[in-house]
């Protein structure tokens, strides 16, 4: 018995039976989150390299995998990752409403979450990049639902990632073949430039960030919510593995400039995007291309930056979820998702309006909501470097809490009709109200999400 | 001998996957799909044992028939279906493969300052491929025509990283890759005409 084994394919193997299982959603579902707090807890207590007693039986699993000669490990410290991936998927399976949410999704989440665990735990760290080319077709396969043609945007996230794959195995390659300690100084920058690109398509960095609205604007709100909050967690996961244990960070390569640099671009762009945007399927696309970049500039603080990059994945992750349930429920409801269809519906439907508002606003970086101390907390940590960064950061914020404020007057406009109060069915509200009132709350206790981002990261980085 | 014998094979693939780009007729280019894997595998097997590089055919030739019975079972299929072709449309498309040959051809002694392990053969047949698959990709947005598209690319790449690396557990995620890429171009075709989940 092996940790790969348990986090990577057993998870599998339940995601192919539970394919066979979609007629019947509110059987996955609960099946989906009962597995899911099984995984959470196996991430967290399962001693590995110890051995224990279950039952009758005295068991020692071991921390790797071999496969043709290569390693798949999964350590003491990369627990709270499997732990973090599991809650997600958790997270994600306990919000859907399996009235309005395809049946398929639970088992292909849960397929995708253990092919970012594989990306993860594969030694060399590069093979990864292969496996998010298929974590890359189940999202295809998840945004395509029987019954509706592929969309633009899906081919294009399609494309982009296969060749972000390939750029990041040549890469890896070159720089493994010029050795770092050879002080071919031109080679190395040039490895790195073909590195910066793979990972530019993998996280949709300008130019190639058009899939991001593409996808937003056409394809399910709940699914679509779910891909960006998870597929660029795991990015990120795999990013920063790959520098560190690729010694990319020990080489005193300036790693830095090109992070905050590409941040900052990200963060113009989802405040600009924002600004212009008259449709809220594109708006959460603003919001997701403006975390991608206050996510660029928390990791190029490297350790520092760790703790704050975990608690605004939280913070995202609950915000997105608000958001894109509503969403949902909106688009079962209105023709389409611009703001002019959406005109007047807080008044018909306050409490999905108030959550959508809420989310919005908490991950546009609104004073008291739950966004905005982490990202003070961002900007602090930015603050010995040059200011166009953290101007870009306040800029960004502003252009987000401008689109919303147009939104909301979009939302809140009297249209002069009479108009027939409704709440949503119970276990939507119950969700919603849950989560605006913990996006509130960790707006005034922030350190407490802050605290678990920093366990995260310690455990993660060994102290 | 054996040098001739690479260069026929890298113009054969570069001919090949022009030919992809122009035909409208969906099974030809299938046909031709299969076909430039056989050279995708004879390039490898410059480098490779032939056992494995045997393993690019294989999965290759699984890819194409899995397309290839999507495309039999595809109601609209009873005659010959085809790609929208007009006939500018093709001399454009034509005259863009040449020139993308031509200037990957004046790329290659650069590119083999990066593939040491590698013949210009290889390297031509390798960049030809990217560089028209990148072409299909940019220039369609059928399905079907997306995933030939990223096949030919990954197969562009496969000859080139099999110059660099010999690693079994890569060559059988690369293959297993090419064949997910055909069952996903099958569901997306499929897609539309199935039942819907809600």
């Amino acid at each position: 018995m092996s940790t790969p084994l348990i986090w990577i394919l057993f998870p599998l193997v339940c995601s192919g039976a539970g394919i066979f299982l979609t007629r019947f959603p509110r059987v996955l579902k609960w099946s989906g989150a009962g597995f899911g707090i099984l995984m959470v807890l196996s991430g967290i207590f399962l001693p590995i390299g110890r051995p224990f007693r279950l039952l009758f039986w005295e068991i020692q699993i071991a921390d790797q995998l071999l496969v043709y000669g290569r390693r798949f490990v999964l350590s003491p410290s990369d627990q709270p990752i499997v732990a973090l991936l599991f809650s997600v998927f958790l997270f994600w399976t306990l919000i859907l409403n399996p009235k309005i949410i395809p049946g398929y999704f639970v088992p292909l989440s849960l397929s995708g979450i253990s092919l970012i665990i594989t990306a993860y735990a594969v030694d060399p760290i590069f093979y990864g990049a292969l496996f998010f080319a298929f974590l890359a077709l189940i999202h295809v396969v998840m945004l395509t639902p029987p019954g509706s043609a592929p969309t633009p945007g899906v081919l294009r996230l399609l494309i982009y990632q296969i060749l972000g794959m390939l750029f990041i195995l040549f890469a890896a390659w070159l720089a493994s073949w010029v050795g770092f300690n050879s002080g071919d100084v031109f080679m190395l920058s040039r490895a790195l430039a073909i590195l910066a690109l793979g990972f530019s398509f993998l996280l949709a960095i300008f130019p190639f960030i058009s899939w991001i609205p593409m996808v937003a604007e056409a394809n399910h709100p709940f699914i679509s919510g779910y891909l960006f909050n998870v597929y660029f967690l795991g990015v990120f996961l795999f990013g920063s593995r790959f520098l560190t244990e690729g010694g990319w960070f020990a080489q005193g390569i300036d790693l830095q400039t090109p992070l905050q640099i590409a941040g900052v671009m990200m963060l113009a762009f989802g405040g600009l995007l924002a600004v212009f945007s008259r449709n809220l399927g594109r708006m959460s696309a603003a919001l997701i291309i403006a975390e991608i970049g206050r996510s660029l500039l928390a990791i190029s603080l490297f350790r520092l930056g760790f703790p704050i990059y975990f608690a605004m994945f939280l913070v995202q992750l609950l915000a997105l979820g608000g958001w894109s349930i509503s969403l949902a429920k909106l688009q079962t409801i209105l023709p389409d998702f611009s703001l002019r269809s959406a005109a007047g519906a807080a008044r018909q439907w306050p409490l999905l309006s108030a959550a959508l508002m809420v989310s919005y606003f908490s991950l546009a970086g609104l004073p008291l909501l739950a966004g905005y101390p982490l990202y003070l907390a961002l900007g602090n940590g930015l603050r010995s470097y040059p200011i166009w960064i953290n101007s870009a950061l306040v800029l960004g914020s502003l252009g987000l809490i401008v689109g919303g404020l147009r939104a909301f007057s979009f939302l809140t406009e009297d249209s002069g009709e009479e108009v027939v109060l409704e709440l949503g069915d119970r276990f939507d509200k119950g969700v919603l109200i849950a989560l605006s009132l913990l996006l509130f709350s960790l707006g005034l206790f922030p350190r407490l999400i802050y605290q678990l981002g920093l366990a995260i990261t310690n455990i993660m980085m060994g102290s | 001998m054996p040098q001739l014998l690479e260069t026929m094979i890298a113009i054969s693939l570069f001919l090949c996957s022009t030919a992809l780009i122009l035909i409208p007729d969906k099974r030809w280019v299938i046909g031709l799909l299969a076909l430039q894997y056989v050279g995708v595998f004879l390039l490898v097997s410059f480098s490779w044992p032939l056992e494995i590089a045997v393993v690019k055919l294989v999965a290759g030739w699984m890819a194409a028939t899995v397309l290839f019975l999507a495309q039999n079972d595809h109601p609209s299929s009873a005659g010959v279906e085809s790609f929208t072709a007009s006939v500018p449309g093709t001399f454009f498309m034509g005259f863009a493969a040449l020139l993308i040959g031509l200037s990957m051809y004046s790329l290659m002694p650069a590119a083999l300052g990066w593939f040491l392990g590698a013949s210009p053969q290889q390297v031509l047949g390798g960049v030809w491929l990217l560089g028209l698959g990148l072409l299909q990709l940019g220039f369609s947005n059928q399905e079907i025509r997306v995933i030939i598209g990223l096949l030919t690319v990954v197969s562009g790449f496969e000859i080139l990283y099999a110059t660099l690396e010999a690693s079994v557990l890569m060559t059988g995620l690369l293959a297993l890759l090419n064949i997910s890429l055909a069952f996903l171009g099958t569901y997306l075709q499929m897609a539309p005409r199935m039942e819907e989940s809600q």
